[in-house]
């Protein structure tokens, strides 16, 4: 009898414990298979809304129709999202096959924890690209992402503010910038709307004060040491701090996110609530998305950031991100496949329809008709060199740092030797 | 002075009156009413604005932001009711819900029920051991957990979750039904074992069915604390059809931040399940709570 | 409700007498002729799988955070790159860190001081026959219940510099005391404070009624019959006897206050909560950890936060909470 209930306790119990370890749920994306002739393959991108999301899918189903057997799950994720969920994902073996990469410091990490293959890039992609590009997504000699647009920085502006505060011309020094902004506050606009709280929108105005203060070598040179002793670092600072003590950033910037809702700094520029914005390539089509009527901003136009006395850098120099995508160590041969037929002319140009940016294929680039995007595209093939933006560059663990000491610095809480401190700090703790 | 009865009711002394009337001695002060009335306000007010706010549109939102809405726009609750998110990360947070409350009971009771009723010379350091428990939170245990959990294989599984919620209840379930379980009086046992009934059949016959409202309170605990849990599932899921309701709530405030309303609505959708079921068993819950302070 | 009163009167010999039970008969002499290897054998049925589990998820992860809290590690296969004491010398020199660990000193001391003396007058307030009793006990309650996520997207919204709390006082006419809540960092912690209180006064109101119920009708009247004023009885006697009740509400209130994280996490973001003046040590864990991939690093900022909440728990339990509960962690519950 007590045998009997102990045996019954017993099975309860382990009853129990399956029933929980069952307990439903769906399992993660596969990294792929290919089984007879059936491949799967997960897609993630960074295009939650609007065009971009539309573009991928029609792509997709092309590549699909083209390529019978092949499935593709897409996931879109938000930007600010990605880089978080990527590395969990890439850590727990639950990688996506082709996933967003951005090439610099944050892939060659990826590819030295072995979870990237190599990109069979084929010829006819390869001389509508150029070496350029690529180098970005090379590792040792092998090319482990493929670009699809080119995304330079600048500042964005609205010409229609700019008239209204009296601005003719664009500055092309910093002491005309800081006229400007001055003119821009006397008519009691916004002069520079900045999303703080993403933390990057902020970085990029030292990276551009580091840009015209550091030479290219200096640049280079902290990707491999990550000490960033060289003088011109609190030199860039120094100057970042001087121009903010102008006031020259929207309000609140601090919970202003860059491309989320109408709050975003995008989102202010597209109502015409402030007047400029240091951004990349990709912002024509993120103000687009968030005009009241969701169309292009009509008098929207782009400088190059202006000059600063007194710098290392050659004039001229510009700094920029590509936008491209990678696969995963377990993705099936499709992975390149797909890669190369998305960089066809064709899908090229939709992509710089659909995104309204740059696309890498200098075949589709004629397509490019908004005006600041014709701007930046001539400023680009005339630049000495192009860096790739600093986080980026450095890698995850530096690059956040550094996103937050600048932003410690814009609030008023740390000063440029702090930057460097925190950025050295985290090449310590990783 | 003392007096033997009530004390007079000065016009001068507001106060004092108040505290007698818990001895049934007449009408509760005006302030009381207010005060309850202020507090009750600004507790739900912010509950309210999420809900309302779903019934508005952006504009009004950007333009008149602690507003009521013009016309009630049913459009926004109506697009989330439809799509297939709610409804998944609804179904997903009910199967983690669900198990987390049935491990956590099982156990939970077993567990309590020989620390409460056996004598053995490791009960003192069982309890403590499960006591210490408190000391391990969640936040703490959360990054090498992930590692955990992705050695075995679970991350992107909602088992991932569950068995480690279960484990993570344990300490309070514990602390809350030892005393319960304790409290059920050894004439019952002695009785039962004159009865012929071992320990165990004392323990399905009699303790089960008087522990019921022990473990009605730590099943709700535990099912509350696993809807709202948010640190886990940041960690372990990434795929989003895996998504519980906490962690779709942040992923669609952030997709859809272009659209206030929408994740406003998707908001106030997302804590009604928790508000439903709480209403349904507040008394349990409060009287759990105070239950496990007194004793 | 009748839970308590059974514990108070039913079990003919005291929690102390089990106690003393287990100490000198460990065989239970009632049962004659149950064999000892059974006793074992049910115990290990019944309390091993809780066993089981709360050590593998819950004790084993801590001692796996020690384990790796020695390694420079990114997180793919097994770590390599030994530190020793490093990583634990990084955090304690790491401004940020310090800046977290005080953010934390300020909510968990503001937590007690700003809900606590609150919450007992509310409580007073509240224990009288007034109609709506149960109502209002519910309605307070609600916000504990609400998910910290939900309550930090709803307030994130309500606090935007153009949100509804700055709406809301521009309509009154204050548009003076309309702030930056949220980006101010003069201001965010106390934003962060507004917040916490409101989700967790309900809680500790209802604790402390429970409290109220349990202190026994006669000492009032006494103090009645004694001539005593409304405020000398609560300072007399309602207050003490809350105590035990106000010392285990402080003890949860500073645990939680600790492990603050999901908040601050879903209003601040990962990157300017430090700037903002709201980042928590388990915030800074998380950005330092796994965000940026420091997997050493992060188990060992989790086991500096395990032993500063190990540390405080255990003093506060020495000299605060012993009167209270006299042996409570040791010798299983009174």
């Amino acid at each position: 009898m007590n045998l009997r209930k102990t045996l019954a306790v017993s099975a309860a119990l382990v009853m129990g414990a399956g029933l929980t370890a069952c307990g439903g749920g769906s399992s993660g994306p596969s990294g792929g298979n290919s089984s007879g002739g059936a491949v799967a393959m997960t897609f993630w991108h960074n295009s939650t809304t609007g065009d971009g999301k539309a573009y991928w899918a029609a792509t997709v189903a092309d590549f699909e129709a083209a390529n019978p057997g092949v499935k593709i799950t897409i996931q879109a994720i938000q930007n600010e999202d990605m880089d978080g969920k990527l590395q969990t994902a890439l850590n727990s073996g639950n990688a996506p096959s082709i996933f967003m990469a951005r090439g610099g410091g944050k892939l060659s990490d990826v590819v030295k924890a072995g979870q990237a293959q190599e990109v069979k890039v084929d010829d006819a992609t390869k001389t509508a690209v150029g070496d350029a590009a690529f180098s970005a997504f090379t590792v040792d000699g092998k090319v482990y992402g493929m670009p699809m647009s080119i995304l330079p920085g600048g500042i964005y502006y609205s010409k229609d503010l700019f008239t209204k505060a009296g601005i003719t011309g664009t500055p092309s020094t910093l002491a005309d910038l800081e006229a400007d902004v001055q003119k821009l506050k006397d008519a009691k606009i916004a002069p520079i709307a900045l999303g703080a709280k993403d933390a990057w929108p902020a970085a990029h105005w030292y990276y551009f004060f580091a840009l015209r203060a550091c030479s290219q070598d200096t640049l280079n040179k902290a990707t491999a040491d990550k000490k960033f002793d060289d003088k011109c670092w609190t030199k860039a600072g120094d100057d970042l701090t001087a121009f903010s003590k102008t006031t020259p950033f929207s309000k609140g910037f601090l919970t202003t996110s860059a491309q989320q809702g109408a709050g975003s700094s995008a989102g202010l520029l597209a109502n015409h609530q402030a007047a400029m914005e240091l951004m990349g390539a990709w912002d024509p089509g993120v103000i687009a998305s968030l005009t009241p009527d969701k169309k292009p901003l009509p008098d929207l136009g782009w400088f190059p950031f202006p000059t600063v006395s007194g710098g290392a850098g050659t004039a001229g120099a510009m700094m920029g991100g590509l936008d491209g995508f990678s696969c995963s160590k377990a993705a099936p041969p499709e992975c390149s496949k797909f890669l190369n037929f998305a960089m066809q002319k064709k899908y090229q140009e939709g992509y710089a329809k659909a995104f309204q940016t740059l696309p890498a294929s200098k075949d589709a680039q004629s397509v490019v008709t908004t005006p600041a995007l014709v701007d930046v595209l001539a400023a680009y093939n005339k630049a000495p060199y192009v860096s790739l933006w600093l986080d980026t560059l450095y890698g995850q663990n530096v690059g956040n740092a550094l996103n937050a000491g600048v932003v410690n610095l814009l609030a008023g809480q740390g000063n440029s030797a702090a930057i460097v401190k925190a950025v050295v700090d985290a090449a310590a703790k990783g | 002075m003392a007096t033997i009865t009530a004390p007079p009711l000065s016009p001068t002394t507001p106060r004092p009156i108040s505290s007698r009337k818990r001895h049934g001695l007449g009408r509760v002060s005006w302030v009381t009413y207010v005060v309850a009335f202020a507090l009750v306000g600004v507790c739900i007010g912010p509950v309210l604005y999420i809900i309302i706010g779903g019934f508005r549109t952006n504009a009004e939102i950007t333009t008149d932001p602690a507003g009521f809405p013009s016309t009630w726009q049913f459009v926004n609750y109506a697009e989330v009711l439809k799509g297939s998110i709610f409804w998944r990360e609804v179904a997903n947070s009910v199967i983690c819900g669900v198990f987390t409350t049935l491990g956590v009971v099982v156990l939970g009771v077993a567990a309590s029920f020989v620390l409460a009723r056996y004598s053995f010379s490791g009960r003192a350091a069982m309890y403590a051991l499960f006591a210490s428990g408190l000391m391990f939170p969640m936040t703490v245990a959360i990054t090498p957990l992930y590692i955990l959990i992705r050695g075995l294989g679970l991350t992107d599984n909602l088992a991932g979750i569950i068995l480690p919620q279960i484990a993570f209840a344990l300490p309070t379930t514990i602390i809350i039904l030892v005393p319960f379980l304790r409290a059920i009086p050894k004439e019952l046992e002695e009785a039962a074992a004159i009865d012929g009934a071992s320990r165990l059949g004392f323990f399905f016959r009699m303790v089960i069915p008087l522990s019921v409202p022990g473990v009605v309170t730590v099943g709700i605990l535990a099912f509350i604390a696993s809807w709202n849990s948010y640190m886990l599932p940041l960690f372990i899921l990434n795929n989003e059809g895996s998504y519980t309701l906490p962690l779709g709530v942040q992923a669609f405030a952030s997709q859809y931040s272009v659209d206030t309303a929408r994740v406003l609505a998707f908001t106030s959708l997302s804590m009604i399940p928790a508000l439903v079921f709480f209403s349904f068993f507040e008394h349990r819950i409060i009287s759990g709570l105070s239950g496990a302070v007194k004793g | 409700m009748s839970e308590g009163k059974l514990v108070v009167t039913s079990s003919p010999e005291g929690p102390s007498a089990a106690g003393n039970r287990a100490r000198k008969a460990p065989f239970p002499a009632r049962r004659a002729g149950r064999s000892h290897w059974q006793q074992r054998l049910e115990i290990a049925l019944l309390a091993g799988p809780a066993i089981v589990m709360f050590i593998t998820f819950v004790m084993f992860p801590v001692v796996l955070a020690a384990y790796y809290g020695f390694f420079k590690w990114k997180g793919y296969g097994p770590p390599t790159d030994f530190v020793g004491l490093q990583n634990y010398v990084t955090i304690f020199q790491d401004s940020t860190f310090q800046d977290a660990l005080r953010h934390n000193a300020v909510i968990v001391v503001l937590s007690l001081l700003l809900q606590g003396p609150a919450a007992v007058l509310l409580a007073l307030l509240l224990n009288q026959k007034m109609r709506g009793r149960s109502l209002v006990r519910v309605l307070i309650f609600v916000p504990y219940v609400v998910s910290e996520v939900i309550v930090g997207t709803g307030w994130g919204l309500m606090l935007q510099t153009n949100g509804a709390i700055n709406g809301l006082l521009t309509k009154v006419g204050l548009s003076g005391w309309t702030v930056d809540w949220l980006s101010d960092p003069k201001i965010a912690i106390w934003s962060l404070m507004l917040i916490i209180t409101w989700k967790y006064i309900g809680f500790a109101v209802i604790l402390f009624l429970a409290g109220l119920q349990s202190i026994p009708e006669e000492l009032f009247e006494a103090a009645a019959i004694d001539g005593a004023s409304y405020w000398q009885t609560q300072r007399r006697i309602t207050v003490p006897l809350l105590g035990p009740t106000i010392r285990i509400w402080a003890f949860l209130s500073m645990i939680g206050a600790l492990q603050l994280f999901d908040l601050v996490y879903i209003i601040w973001g990962q990157y300017v909560a430090a700037t903002a003046g709201t980042s928590t040590m388990a915030t800074y864990m998380v950005v330092n950890g796994r965000n940026a991939a420091n997997y050493g690093f992060g188990n060992a900022v989790a086991v500096v936060l395990f032993l500063i909440s190990l540390v405080l728990a255990l003093t506060y339990q020495r000299f605060v909470l012993r009167r209270d509960t006299e042996g409570a962690l040791t010798e299983g519950g009174k």
